[in-house]
């Protein structure tokens, strides 16, 4: 009863904060700013994320979000705002994964790394910078995220994920996005993901080309492409020809969009087939796996 | 004899030129064969051109599946008319 009125309270508070903003297609829209939600969250002692999920319930849009919701709409926001991602690995693909969810709005991100930045990281890891060689990839996402979204809470592991660590280090999460470098983390992952009943969205990298496949718990998964002798290869054809920079941000936003669609319930991701994404020849095909 | 397409992607369909071809072969084995005789020297001459050295045949470096199965999986290794073997470099980087 307390809490429905204290939501009232912040509700008309926010209302009356609330601009008008005419769209260049002549809708009349309510938006609030960044400021206005800082300062509502501080007076009323509620988390930023709070108050924007309170006032995109109202139809009310934080500026920040005004181009994410012509695509995922009000509700989709919402969704995003209330959801924990998981990222495992902050390098290639996991630095441009957590920039992109901040910039999303999920609300809450775990991210797991146990690596400090090295000069071999600058040519693609997104976060790694000359000024922080030597720092921990999970403090600087963390701090990154931070800057980006301010409703975006983070919760960091500086560990390497293991099978014995790997279902708490993802418990909580929603939805598990791969930013690993090597097999047998994936495939720790992907038995973690299955035992929480959480889908994950694998992909990895070698060269001018990336694979990419969404995982839910009743799905193939890796043994179709790996198989699931012990014989599988720990590393691929990457260690030879390496990873630019554009072919980690590519295949991440890809996982992002993954992500987005899982959480919504908008669009088909792409289940029990792989992705293989080849940019030297412009070629994206899909292989149906089969058990 | 099972007339089968096989079908290259990523770096080994830029290197060999070619999407896919045809082969008649009963057993997973014949064909490995037949592919290794066709594509094999010329897959790793490309790949030495490109400074990769791989040691071993085209299945010892490649992920391969049968109809969307990964060989290591197979229950059977009998082959059948339409079966399409799908053959690509392990991208497994982060």
């Amino acid at each position: 009863m307390e809490s429905n009125t204290a939501d009232k309270d912040i509700g008309r508070y926010i209302a009356e904060s609330a601009e008008s903003y005419l769209a260049p297609d002549g809708q009349r829209l309510s938006v609030i700013s960044l400021k206005t939600v800082a300062s509502i969250s501080r007076s009323k002692r509620i988390p930023a994320k709070e108050v924007e999920i309170t006032a995109l319930k109202q139809g009310i849009i934080p500026w920040r979000y005004l181009r994410n919701i012509g695509t995922i709409s009000l509700d989709g926001q919402i969704k995003l705002l209330r959801s924990t991602v998981a990222v495992v690995g902050a390098g290639g693909l996991g630095g441009t994964i957590i920039e992109l969810l901040a910039r999303q709005g999920v609300g809450h991100l775990i991210i797991t790394d146990n690596d400090c930045f090295t000069e071999r990281d600058l040519n693609r890891q997104i976060m790694s910078r000359e000024s922080n060689l030597g720092e921990y990839k999970v403090t600087v996402a963390a701090k990154r995220a931070g800057e980006i979204n301010s409703a975006t809470t983070v919760t960091t592991f500086r560990e390497r994920l293991t099978g014995e660590n790997a279902q708490n280090l993802l418990s909580g999460a929603q939805v598990v996005v791969d930013g690993l470098d090597n097999l047998p983390s994936r495939l720790a992952v992907e038995q973690a993901c299955r035992q929480l009943a959480i889908p994950y969205v694998y992909a990895s990298i070698a060269g001018f080309s990336g694979q990419l496949m969404t995982i839910f718990p009743e799905d193939v998964g890796l043994p179709s492409v790996y198989g699931s002798s012990n014989a599988i290869p720990e590393q691929g054809i990457e260690t030879k020809i390496g990873n630019p920079p554009a072919t980690p941000a590519i295949i991440a936003a890809l996982q992002v969009q993954e992500v987005v669609k899982i959480i919504t319930g908008i669009g088909t991701p792409i289940r029990n087939q792989i992705l293989l994404v080849d940019t030297r020849e412009c070629a994206i095909d899909r292989i149906e796996l089969g058990r | 004899m099972a007339l089968i397409t096989v079908r290259f992607y990523s770096l080994w369909r830029s290197y060999l030129g070619i999407d896919n071809t045809t082969l008649q072969a009963d057993h997973i084995d014949d064909a490995l064969t037949q592919l290794e005789e066709k594509f094999g020297y010329r897959l790793r001459e490309k790949l030495e051109t490109a400074g990769i050295h791989l040691d071993g045949k085209i299945q010892d470096y490649s992920l391969i599946l049968l109809n969307g199965i990964a060989l290591r999986n197979l229950k059977g290794t009998t082959l059948k008319e339409g079966d399409v073997l799908h053959i690509f470099p392990p991208a497994i980087g982060g």
